[in-house]
């Protein structure tokens, strides 16, 4: 019952969005340019689609009595999936769980995972490929946030936009070949729709039961991505950096298929949890199949070394009789994590995020922040049960070199959207770390908060943008803030959230006063500390994060300072910049209160403690090295709990030196910024260069896709054309006598045949006199003809 | 019994019985009063006749609905004998009364949309129109031979005054009066036969036929050479020729292209729906009131493969003889002619299954072609008169009804020409129109007639045949509407889209492309009211 009212909840926030977007993009514009009614339409859906999240939120919460936010300190208590329980996909699956290692009393922890189908898209024999929905703690969090963060938004669009109000429109950054300037009909209400579809994507995604299902909403959201970053087609660096997201999305992508593949040979099936399919039989998922010992590590054949797939998972043969070699299932899951790589922009493909700034500086707050770049790690979070040790030491490597590399860029970009593009990349790559190292709660956990504070920033920088004519280079700005308060100290909101500041022993002595960043960056920083306690030779995973740690504020508080600090550095700039309206820095203030306090408690929290409620059941104890799997060890939460208290101190020391340093640097004129520039110049260029990422896939892959392109149309030009042109000129020889043939003998008896019937319909006529006499005669005619037809023929 | 016992019977079964049967007539005949009274009293100044005829046939219409859900629930008697047998109330009956009612209501629609009885006259046209309807419901719930006389006169005499209404016009007088003798020397014909059939068989009762007839047959050969069943054949084949002339048959067609050429589109459109339906509704019943005697059953399977002779011969006829008609009204009456044909097929089917020796295991085949002729009488209700309603509105603006008045008539009124489209296409039997499943059902159901005799499948190749045949003499309308060029002296014919013309034609083409869509519906009711008439 409850399953059912979650499912009809979150199916109205999913669809309502697609509605409005088939009436907006259809409707267009409603006669006019200067309506406003797409906008309107827009913000409804998806703001019924946050109180529907809500309230879906709030009666699950309720259908466990809130135990999920029970305080039980880190000692987690065992949450046991029970896999092997045939439950109806319906039914709640609340039950006391048996505490395994007791210094508390057993607490009910409800489970409380609803999964089933919606609608069969095919049916391969017994195989499905249906749309199914699966609803846990993390997808209540992630809709309610989504759809929060896209109400801001949209809002916020509604005066950025203003400008797409109007019948002609100049584009003074689009140019014709003449030099002119282009000028076109102003697409508010496309914006509006595009962000209405998107919103149904990525929330279709969020809602998906099954990978496939992930995968066909994965390039929805891709297409909406690239149709938003492209919104000013016009510019050529628009519609270069749109296809620049497509395409190297679908590298990616490419992985994923591959992954998918494997997945569907080996399991059959690509549904998250168990369904009830509709002959009424249970149906295992993914996730009941691939079981796990108590050790956290997966069943494997003693012989073969193979992982065994099955529902049962008790018994005298846990893992059924099927198996897996255990390199696909690391194929599977390193495949599934390139599409992940993709769509959250990690080494080595996140040079398409800092292009799609070109978008509307909504769109970068919306799709490449907050929600869309999230994606990946979303399902890297949400697929967990699926992934072994070496898939998750991919993961956090791969988050490492990115959150660094990120950073660094960071520190140099000079564009205000570059900045927050860079530094939305290193957050990423931050999650990512936090889920390789086996923190599932902490890399989600920053992924919400994340999308809290990115969202905002990204919202401040636009409203700067805005205020200043559609200037972005911070060297031109600076003292902004006696022109735009409200912009200017929601963003050192969102800055001090992200740098993780926090001012210790302010409430209670072993509790801090922070806001949101702190809490999820401590996490992922305490988790990896762990790791490399318990896996000494991976050591840079601690290091690195610490240091970015300190990168972060530093970059971040420099952007601050640049911006809204100082003196003005240009006059003209300066003068003419103003506050943006109600209807933007509205949204700013919600915002800026979640980025603040939304992760309030930390670890004990009521945030963390929601997105952990339905936590994969190996996680809470870590998993023992075992023979064959890279020997690592993953750390449990009473190992990650262990070293917090350190981990906590080390980042917040590296936080605050980062943000004297931007302080010394940027907030005072002791030190001359431009002299060191100076001296560094090599490091610089290089780092302004972006470590030369597009130098080399330009030489790597594009290049010799040109040359190989103009090879292949060199041989398309001479040899098939060629092939084609003879053919034709065959085909036309040919048809000439066809067509002699078919004028003389074809057409000839058609005409014969055509004209006799004529002729007979002709002849017909003249039976039809027009005299009366004759007429009534042919009466008694027909009648005696008619009777003397029947006695000849029938016989007496 | 006494005679005052008697004569209460009488009355207690007319009042309580009968009556209600009849009220759809008798609604109608108070609307031909009321219309005629109120011309004395010069009340129709203020109300035209059209909307008491168009009120009168919305009555008739409401009765029609109100006598389905009567006999649609689960305890009514089906068939009901009323007026002391004469009439037959049953779903078949009721089905040809809401045809006819919605007919009369679409009739008027379009004669008070093109104005071709002007007020004056109105009176008088919608009388006649209704004593019309009146006898052709009589005509389809016939009992006795006498009231298939009295219903066959009914409808003819008064189509005879409105095809020569348009007074001072000379065609229009001399079609009337082609048509007055024609139709008084069938009737003679037919008049002959009911006196032989009734003198034979000692009744009129047409219940009673194929019993007497067995009796008739009984001992005898089943042969012509029997003396008496040699007489009863002379008379069911004149009461046929007697309705062939209301059919326009081959050879007994010879009024309808004159007829029709004189009398006005509207007036045209109702002789060639409303009259045929009123004659198939009296066929089927005579037909199914000869069949299944004893001993007769091969004589009447004779009569049965005649009758599909008889459709090849004026399909065919009626095709080819449209192929030179330079008068889109002509063109219509040989297209009308045509299609009596291919309606004729299905009598002939079920004429043919009904006495074959197999006819309790056929029953739903048989009731099958009745359903397809009932199907296709509908769908031809709506594509003829969308055809005849084209030309009425056109010729209203220039004055002709000529093929070559339509050249390039798609420039000037759209709808007009795509509602001719609907209608031709559906008329040639092009899916998804609905005069695909009317030619499909009726074709099927005579290809199953084919296991009875052979000449069955000759009458299904000649429908095939007949079908690419009509597709040139309607695709060239057509090639004149869209693909001519419209002449510079051409008379204009602004008929825009949302005007009232346009959108009763609209309505016309949809209800021809939903039956074709969704053909279920209607295929239910048919199904019920052929379902009436079965004898097993």
């Amino acid at each position: 019952m409850v399953g059912e009212t979650l499912r009809n909840l979150l199916m109205i926030a999913w669809l309502l969005p697609l509605a409005g977007f088939a009436v907006e993009i259809f409707g267009g514009f409603w006669g006019s340019r200067k309506s406003r009614v797409a906008a309107w339409m827009s913000v409804g859906c998806i703001g019924i689609g946050f109180l529907c999240s809500l309230s879906a939120l709030l009666i699950w919460g309720n259908s466990n009595s809130w135990t999920v936010l029970d305080h039980d300190s880190h000692d987690e208590t065992h949450v046991d999936t029970d896999h092997a329980k045939p439950a109806d996909a319906l039914a709640t699956d609340t039950h006391p769980s048996p505490d395994s290692h007791t210094s508390h009393p057993p607490v009910v922890r409800g489970k409380t995972v609803y999964s089933g189908t919606l609608y069969y898209l095919a049916r391969f024999g017994s195989l499905d490929i249906s749309l199914d929905y699966y609803i846990d703690s993390l997808t209540l969090v992630m809709f309610t946030m989504v759809t929060f963060i896209a109400t801001c938004i949209h809002l916020f669009a509604m005066g950025y936009m203003s400008e797409e109000l109007t019948e002609e429109l100049v584009d003074h950054s689009a140019h014709l070949s003449n030099g002119h300037h282009v000028h076109r009909p102003g697409r508010y209400y496309r914006f509006f729709a595009f962000l209405s579809l998107f919103c149904f994507s990525m929330l279709g995604l969020v809602l998906a039961g099954n990978i496939f299902q992930v995968f066909i909403f994965w390039e929805l959201v891709g297409i909406c991505s690239f149709l938003l970053i492209g919104f000013y087609t016009e510019r050529k660096s628009a519609c270069n950096a749109a296809n620049k997201a497509f395409i190297m999305n679908r590298v990616g992508d490419f992985g994923f298929l591959i992954g998918l593949m494997v997945l569907w040979t080996f399991f059959g099936t690509f549904r998250f949890g168990e369904t009830v399919n509709d002959t009424g039989e249970v149906q295992a998922g993914l996730f009941q199949m691939l079981a796990r010992d108590e050790t956290g590590n997966v069943l494997r054949d003693a012989a073969s070394g193979d992982v065994k797939i099955g529902a049962v998972t008790t018994g005298a043969d846990p893992g059924g009789n099927r198996t897996i070699p255990y390199s696909l299932l690391v194929v599977a899951g390193l495949g599934v994590f390139a599409g992940c790589v993709g769509k959250s922009a990690q080494f080595p493909l996140q040079t398409w995020l800092p292009d799609a700034m070109e978008g509307p500086t909504p769109v970068s707050a919306l799709v490449h922040s907050a929600t869309m770049v999230a994606a990946g790690v979303y399902l890297v979070g949400r697929f967990y049960p699926m992934f072994v040790q070496e898939v998750l030491l991919t993961i956090a490597y791969v988050g490492c070199i990115t959150l660094f590399m990120a950073a660094t860029i960071a520190i140099v970009a000079t564009d205000i959207k570059k900045v927050l593009a860079y530094s939305t990349i290193s957050q990423l790559g931050y999650m990512m770390l936090g889920l390789g190292v086996f923190g599932w709660g902490a890399g989600l956990f920053h992924l919400i908060t994340h999308a809290f504070f990115k969202s905002l920033m990204f919202l401040c920088s636009g409203s700067v943008i805005y205020g200043c004519h559609h200037e972005q280079e911070m060297p031109k700005m600076g003292g902004l803030w006696r022109k735009m308060p409200i912009t200017a100290f929601t963003m050192l909101v969102g800055v001090i959230a992200i740098s993780g500041l926090a001012i210790p022993g302010l409430i209670g002595l072993s509790s801090v006063f922070a806001f949101s960043g702190f809490f999820s960056k401590d996490a992922v920083v305490a988790t990896s500390l762990a790791f490399v306690k318990d896996n000494p030779s991976h050591f840079l995973l601690f290091i690195v994060p610490l240091i970015t740690a300190g990168i972060t504020a530093f970059y971040m508080f420099r952007l601050w300072f640049y911006t809204f600090a100082g003196k003005p550095r240009d006059q003209h700039l300066y003068d003419h910049c103003h506050e943006s309206p109600w209807i933007m820095t509205g949204p700013l203030l919600a915002l800026s209160f979640f980025a603040a306090f939304c992760a309030i408690g930390g670890e004990d929290g009521p945030l963390y403690r929601l997105i952990t409620g339905d936590q994969p059941a190996h996680i809470a104890h870590g998993i023992a090295a075992a023979a064959g799997s890279g020997e690592i060890t993953l750390p449990g939460h009473d190992a990650i709990h262990d070293v917090h208290g350190t981990a906590g101190t080390l980042a917040l020391i590296a936080a605050a030196s980062g943000t004297c340093l931007a302080w010394l640097l940027y907030g005072t004129t002791l030190v001359n910024v431009a002299e060191i520039r100076r001296q560094l110049s090599g490091l610089h260029g290089f780092l302004v260069d972006k470590w030369h990422f597009d130098e080399m896939y330009d030489a790597l892959f594009v290049k010799p896709a040109h040359v190989v392109g103009q090879g292949c149309a060199w041989i398309d030009k001479t040899v098939f054309d060629g092939i084609i042109h003879a053919s034709a000129k065959i085909m036309i020889f040919v048809s000439k006598w066809d067509k002699l043939f078919d004028e003389a003998v074809v057409d000839g008896f058609v005409n014969l045949l055509g004209n006799s019937t004529f002729a007979f319909g002709r002849s017909l006529r003249v039976i039809q006199t027009g005299r009366l006499r004759q007429y009534v005669m042919f009466i008694v005619v027909g009648v005696v003809a008619l009777f003397a037809i029947l006695f000849t023929t029938f016989p007496g | 019994m006494l005679f005052d016992e008697l004569l209460d019977k009488l009355i207690t079964e007319t009042t309580s019985l009968s009556l209600p049967g009849f009220s759809v007539e008798l609604c109608l005949s108070a609307t031909i009063v009321a219309m005629l009274m109120m011309r004395l009293v010069n009340l129709d100044r203020f109300v035209p006749a059209s909307v008491t005829a168009i009120l009168g046939a919305f009555a008739a219409l409401i009765f029609t609905w109100l006598q389905f859900r009567q006999i649609g629930a689960a305890d009514a008697v089906v068939s009901q004998k009323i007026f002391t047998g004469l009439l037959i109330h049953d779903t078949f009956t009721v089905f040809f009364r809401a045809f006819l009612s919605l007919f009369l209501l679409l009739t008027i629609a379009l004669t008070s949309l093109t104005g071709i009885p002007d007020n004056e006259d109105g009176p008088d046209f919608y009388a006649l129109l209704f004593g019309a309807t009146i006898g052709l419901m009589i005509m389809a719930s016939a009992n006795s031979l006498l009231m298939l006389f009295v219903g066959v006169e009914m409808a003819s005499v008064p189509s005879y005054a409105m095809v020569g209404f348009l007074k001072g016009r000379k065609p229009s007088s001399e079609a009337a009066l082609k048509f007055v003798v024609y139709g008084a020397g069938a009737a003679g014909v037919m008049l002959y036969g009911i006196s032989l059939i009734a003198g034979v068989l000692g009744t009129a009762d047409m219940s009673l036929l194929a019993i007497r007839l067995g009796e008739a047959a009984a001992g005898g050969s089943g042969g012509l050479s029997d003396p008496e069943l040699r007489a009863v054949s002379l008379g069911i084949l004149l009461v046929m020729v007697g309705l062939a002339f209301k059919l326009s048959l081959v050879p007994f067609h010879f009024w309808c292209p004159d007829a029709f050429e004189g009398a006005s589109a509207e007036v045209a459109g109702f002789l060639s729906v409303a009259s045929k339906a009123g004659a198939f509704g009296l066929l089927v019943r005579f037909a199914l009131a000869l069949s299944g005697a004893p001993g007769t059953e091969s004589l009447m399977i004779a009569f049965g493969v005649g009758i599909g002779f008889i459709a090849c011969v004026t399909t065919t006829f009626g095709n080819l003889a449209a192929y030179s008609q330079t008068n889109l009204k002509r063109l219509l009456a040989y297209s009308t002619i045509a299609h009596a044909g291919y309606m004729v097929m299905a009598v002939s089917a079920l004429l043919v299954m009904s006495n074959s020796p197999k006819a309790a295991s056929m029953q739903i085949d048989i009731n099958r072609s009745v359903e397809g002729l009932l199907f296709y009488l509908f769908v031809y209700l709506f594509m003829n008169l969308g055809a005849f309603a084209v030309v009425a509105i056109a010729r209203n603006h220039t004055f002709s009804e000529e093929v070559d008045s339509f050249k390039g008539l798609v420039s000037q009124s759209p709808t007009l020409c795509i509602v001719m489209l609907i209608c031709m296409f559906s008329l040639v039997g092009m899916p998804p129109f609905g005069g695909f499943f009317g030619k499909f059902t009726i074709f099927a159901s005579a290809f199953k007639a084919g296991d009875v005799h052979w000449f069955m499948y000759v009458v299904v190749a000649f429908g095939a045949l007949n079908t690419v045949f009509s597709l040139v003499y309607y695709l060239r309308v057509l090639k004149t509407m869209f693909m001519d060029a419209r002449p510079a002296d051409a008379r204009p014919v602004p008929v825009q889209l949302g005007s009232l013309e346009s959108i009763y034609v609209i309505a016309l083409a949809s209800f021809v492309f939903l039956l074709g869509v969704l053909p279920q519906f209607l295929s239910a009711t048919a199904g019920a009211a052929a379902q009436s008439l079965a004898k097993f």
